[in-house]
């Protein structure tokens, strides 16, 4: 590997620190590991007695949705220091990948979801018209 | 251009005046592949999703697929082996991000330390996931019945979780007495699951575990190697000649990429 010489003063250097802040910063990651173990094991019970709770399945659903999305905000936040990022760099990151992903969601949710192959199948023989051409 | 000569020693980033958005280069691109991954699971993940619904009737319960867990053999544990590997994950994270923590600081011993705590972690996590594999592809002690091309599963109890090996299931209805003794008579013993049969349930359900677990692993498995080529690099002290430590906090962020998006697998496949 030959040397590399970065000859512009780098953003490279500007994230060091000296060892009293890195004391601080990783009193913050623990904490963030006890967070993110404390909210599996409340996931994992949930997951395990949700049928003996009679719980609904839209609750199940937000619940570890959130639950995970609350995850993945630390597990960004912190662990990949995108909090440390400037803001543009914030948001050049999420904002699209949440836009990209609210409009998969919304959809197939909406209209993408809901066609189904056999669904043509399902139907008698005699109701299958001709459809003129075109259709869509 | 005579003027521009005496700010030359002014110039930051990326061989123009700034450095768009004040990051390097490097990370800022691994942070645009990151999103471009992101989104590729996002779509499998919805893919699942969409089938999952798609067939409901029929889609197995992760919680009576995955209930082994090593040494233990017969107990019914669920989601306590997959419970442990997003522990073994969510640790080597940890590890990760204090080996970056250390780079930091230009500490070059426990940067080491912990790297190579991470890479354990990561072998741990693509070997328990290996042993998941093995456990599905085998099947249970049971098994389904197999006849004419059709799977047919052993009801079970779900609160006992006892297999009821007179009584079948055939897309979510339960046949009668003598239908199933019928089909068992004449079908055969399936056990396991591959992408042709699938002893537990749907199909799909197989074809979307071993799709997007291994997709994952496969993540896993490069990041770990990956890991080992920077692990050496910083053995070698090429961080100490570049006087920073930036490659370790890049590779950091695949690394928390892959434990992310396994905390979205995780719960979309065995919690929902």
């Amino acid at each position: 590997m030959s040397e590399f010489h970065d000859p512009f003063p780098s953003y490279e250097t500007m994230s060091q620190h000296d060892e009293a802040y890195g004391k601080k910063a990783r009193r913050t990651l623990w904490n963030v590991f006890w967070l993110l173990l404390v909210v599996t094991i409340v996931e994992v019970i949930v997951g395990l007695y949700a049928v003996d709770w009679n719980l609904s399945k839209t609750f199940l659903k937000i619940f570890f949705i959130g639950f995970t999305l609350v995850k993945a905000f630390y597990i960004v936040y912190t662990f990949m220091h995108l909090g440390h990022e400037s803001k543009w760099t914030k948001w050049v990151i999420i904002g699209p990948f949440t836009g990209f992903i609210l409009y998969l969601i919304f959809m197939m949710v909406i209209g993408e979801g809901n066609y189904s192959m056999t669904k043509r199948l399902d139907e008698p023989a005699a109701k299958v018209e001709h459809v003129d051409g075109g259709g869509h | 251009m005579a003027g521009a000569t005496a700010n030359l020693e002014k110039i930051e980033g990326w061989d123009g005046q700034t450095s768009p958005m004040r990051a390097s280069y490097g990370k800022l691109f691994m942070w645009f592949f990151l999103v471009s991954d992101a989104l590729t699971f996002s779509g499998f993940l919805c893919a699942y999703g969409f089938f999952r619904h798609r067939f409901a009737g029929e889609w197995p319960d992760p919680q009576e697929v995955f209930h082994h867990f090593p040494f233990l053999h017969g107990k019914h544990l669920p989601l306590m082996y997959v419970g442990l590997m997003t522990f073994i994950l969510i640790m080597s994270s940890v590890t990760m991000v204090l080996a970056v923590e250390a780079g930091h600081r230009k500490n070059r011993r426990q940067v080491l330390i912990w790297m190579f705590a991470t890479i354990i972690g990561g072998f741990m996590f693509v070997g328990s996931q290996a042993w998941e594999w093995y456990n599905f592809i085998k099947g249970t002690d049971t098994g389904a019945v197999l006849y004419e091309n059709k799977m047919y599963l052993y009801n079970v109890d779900h609160t006992t979780h006892a297999v009821d090996t007179t009584t079948l299931r055939f897309k979510g209805s339960v046949l009668s007495k003598e239908e199933s003794a019928r089909i068992i008579a004449s079908g055969e013993k399936f056990y396991g699951a591959n992408l042709k049969h699938n002893e537990y349930g749907h199909i799909a359900f197989a074809d979307f575990f071993f799709f997007i677990t291994g997709f994952h692993g496969f993540h896993v498995f490069s990041g770990v190697i990956i890991n080992i080529v920077i692990f050496i690099m910083a053995l070698q002290g090429y961080m100490d000649r570049v006087g920073h430590y930036e490659m370790v906090e890049k590779v950091g962020l695949y690394w928390h990429f892959v434990d992310l998006v396994w905390v979205f697998v995780f719960t979309f496949f065995y919690l929902l």
